[in-house]
């Protein structure tokens, strides 16, 4: 199975070259086109349990779809926002995502939940990461650019800029400065991560669009 | 025997950074080997450890110039390490045990601190609101405490059908005229309706609509007991009780939007308070208040204010168990309280000379076509 990403860096999109038996699994409404001789068939995201979990608690979709052929063809995957995609490739290592990154994977990757703790709820994270284990190919998306970083030491990042994570990495949320600089600067609350890791940033935040979007409303 | 378990490696030296490995304890040092035959050593003495990663209970071992770091997150990883580096290690773990348990410590804390802030925020913004409210109500003109009286009066179910007879209704008018000379509020247009009905009660809307029931003209044994009842109503008005009771009653969304100016809620919350809810339903203190009110009204117009415990002794006396039907009494705070405490606002009046009100009472009450019915046990 060949894939690529294309339209790089802001309507990245994900096009694959499928042959006879290949399989691809893809987060609920990220097909944009493909061919006839392409089957695909709705599941739950992991069980019934496991994906009311990942809906509710994850940012994910209660099912995925599972793309097959007999024949080949031609398959194309997005995400819902402008951004780039990013391919991670799990050989037998974890890796967590945030809710919503998720855009598709190959068979041999495992999609579970990750607990994140109560602190990353009140920085507005999420309760929960998607946790990717197995083998296999993983693409995941961002909004605005996505760029990777190794750290070693702490290293701060806004909320809402964190995309994937290794495992290794420590995260915690925690105010930006002192009391009045947090609330002041317009940081407020940051996330503190630990290598040794690396970790994925995503260029824009959700929130800062929301913000400015409302700010112009 | 050394154990191996399963964890990862960072290295510089890997072509990712870091590989997945298994790590061996052995007796001067920690090795990781890769599947594709790496090795990475770190002899204890030169091993710093430390816990953390997305879980907190990953341990990583890292030589002097952290070129190389050896790491796994299984629970038996650190009592190994302990174990097999033989105390070379144990400060520096127990120091990271301790660290891990401080940190739990302070996330606990944190948590319950956000939840008990929280809770008390909501709470106080709650109250703030409900007070908020209430004092942005008395601070209205008495002209929407009329509005709400005439939209609710409109509104709620009558007991019986008005009486007109002028020899029945004038006189009580006239006691109405007497003791509204005396109200707090300016403003205020006490408007009467005497309703036929054997329910021994009479109520006081917000901006002085007033309704008697023909019921408590029967039950008082004379003009003075019925002036005492209409003052105490009259006082709720004067005291702008039902205003209070409404924004007490609204709803948080509308106590916010009164608070920024917009009273739209507030009339549509009287209409609905006084439909639904019961005529009387003031708090006890706000009964006491208008007791006493209802006192020094009397007294300013002249008129006895025994009247007052003096009708709650005929009720007490008469009516022992508190039927249905006397509704005005069954509503407020038990009649040996009120007596008790209406006797002692008395006493601490000036001393007047009372003018008894000139009216033929017994004509008065003959008027009055139905007669009260007492439910017997």
């Amino acid at each position: 199975m060949e894939a690529e990403l294309r339209d790089k860096p802001s309507f990245a999109n994900l096009r694959v070259k499928m042959q006879p038996g290949d399989a691809i699994v893809a987060e609920a409404d990220a097909m944009a086109n493909m061919s006839s001789t392409i089957q695909m068939t709705t599941q739950w995201n992991g069980g019934v349990v496991q994906a009311i979990l990942k809906r509710f608690l994850g940012g994910e979709s209660l099912f995925v779809n599972r793309f097959t052929t007999d024949q080949g063809g031609e398959l194309v995957i997005t995400q819902p926002y402008p951004g780039d995609m990013a391919c991670l490739e799990l050989k037998g290592n974890t890796m967590f995502l945030q809710p919503g990154a998720f855009v598709a994977c190959e068979p041999g990757v495992k999609l579970g939940l990750g607990w994140a703790g109560w602190r990353m709820l009140i920085g507005g994270e999420g309760l929960f990461r998607l946790k990717v284990s197995g083998n296999g190919r993983i693409w995941f998306g961002a909004y605005g650019g996505i760029f990777q970083k190794e750290i070693d030491e702490e290293y701060i990042v806004d909320t809402g800029h964190l995309v994937a994570y290794e495992p290794s990495i420590g995260v915690r949320v925690g105010m930006a400065g002192g009391l009045f600089s947090s609330f002041f600067s317009g940081e407020g609350l940051v996330t503190r991560v630990n290598g040794p890791g690396r970790i994925y940033l995503q260029s824009r935040s959700f929130g800062g669009l929301a913000a400015w979007t409302n700010a112009h409303l | 025997m050394s154990q191996i378990f399963s964890g990862g490696v960072f290295s510089s030296d890997l072509s990712d950074g870091r590989a997945g490995v298994e790590i061996e304890l052995l007796s001067s040092h920690v090795c990781a080997s890769t599947a594709e035959g790496d090795a990475f050593v770190i002899p204890y003495e030169q091993c710093s450890v430390e816990q953390g990663g997305y879980s907190g209970k990953m341990l990583f071992c890292r030589n002097p110039d952290r070129s190389i770091t050896i790491f796994s997150e299984d629970p038996s990883f650190l009592a190994a390490l302990d174990e097999a580096s033989r105390g070379l290690l144990s400060e520096q773990l127990a120091a990271e045990r301790a660290k891990s348990k401080r940190q739990s410590r302070r996330g606990s804390l944190f948590v319950t601190g956000i939840v008990v802030g929280a809770a008390i925020l909501i709470v106080l913004l709650y109250y703030g609101v409900r007070v908020g409210a209430d004092r942005v109500t008395k601070a209205l003109p008495v002209s929407l405490d009329k509005q709400i009286g005439k939209m609710a009066y409109q509104a709620m179910p009558k007991e019986g059908t008005e009486v007109h007879d002028p020899q029945l209704v004038d006189p009580i008018r006239g006691i109405v005229s007497r003791l509204a000379e005396h109200a707090k509020v300016e403003g205020l247009d006490f408007d009467l309706h005497v309703v036929d009905s054997p329910t021994v009660n009479a109520f006081c809307l917000p901006g002085g609509t007033m309704v008697v029931y023909t019921g408590l003209i029967s039950a008082s044994e004379s003009p003075e007991q019925l002036a005492a009842v209409i003052a105490h109503e009259m006082s709720h008005a004067t005291l702008r009780h039902g205003v209070s009771r409404i924004s007490q009653s609204m709803g948080l969304s509308a106590a916010v939007s009164l608070i920024i100016g917009d009273s739209a809620g507030l009339l549509a919350a009287g209409e609905e308070f006084f439909r639904n809810a019961s005529i009387n339903s003031y708090s006890r203190q706000q009964e006491s208040d208008a007791d006493g009110e209802g006192v020094m009204m009397l007294h300013k117009a002249g008129i006895d204010p025994s009247g007052m415990p003096g009708l709650f002794e005929v009720l007490k006396e008469e009516h022992g168990e508190v039927p249905e039907a006397l509704i005005w009494i069954s509503t407020h705070p038990d009649h040996e309280t009120r007596i008790a405490e209406t006797k002692m606002m008395i006493q601490s009046l000036p001393d007047k000379n009372y003018d008894t009100i000139d009216l033929d009472w017994s004509e008065i009450q003959s008027r009055v076509t139905n007669s009260v019915e007492m439910k017997s046990e």
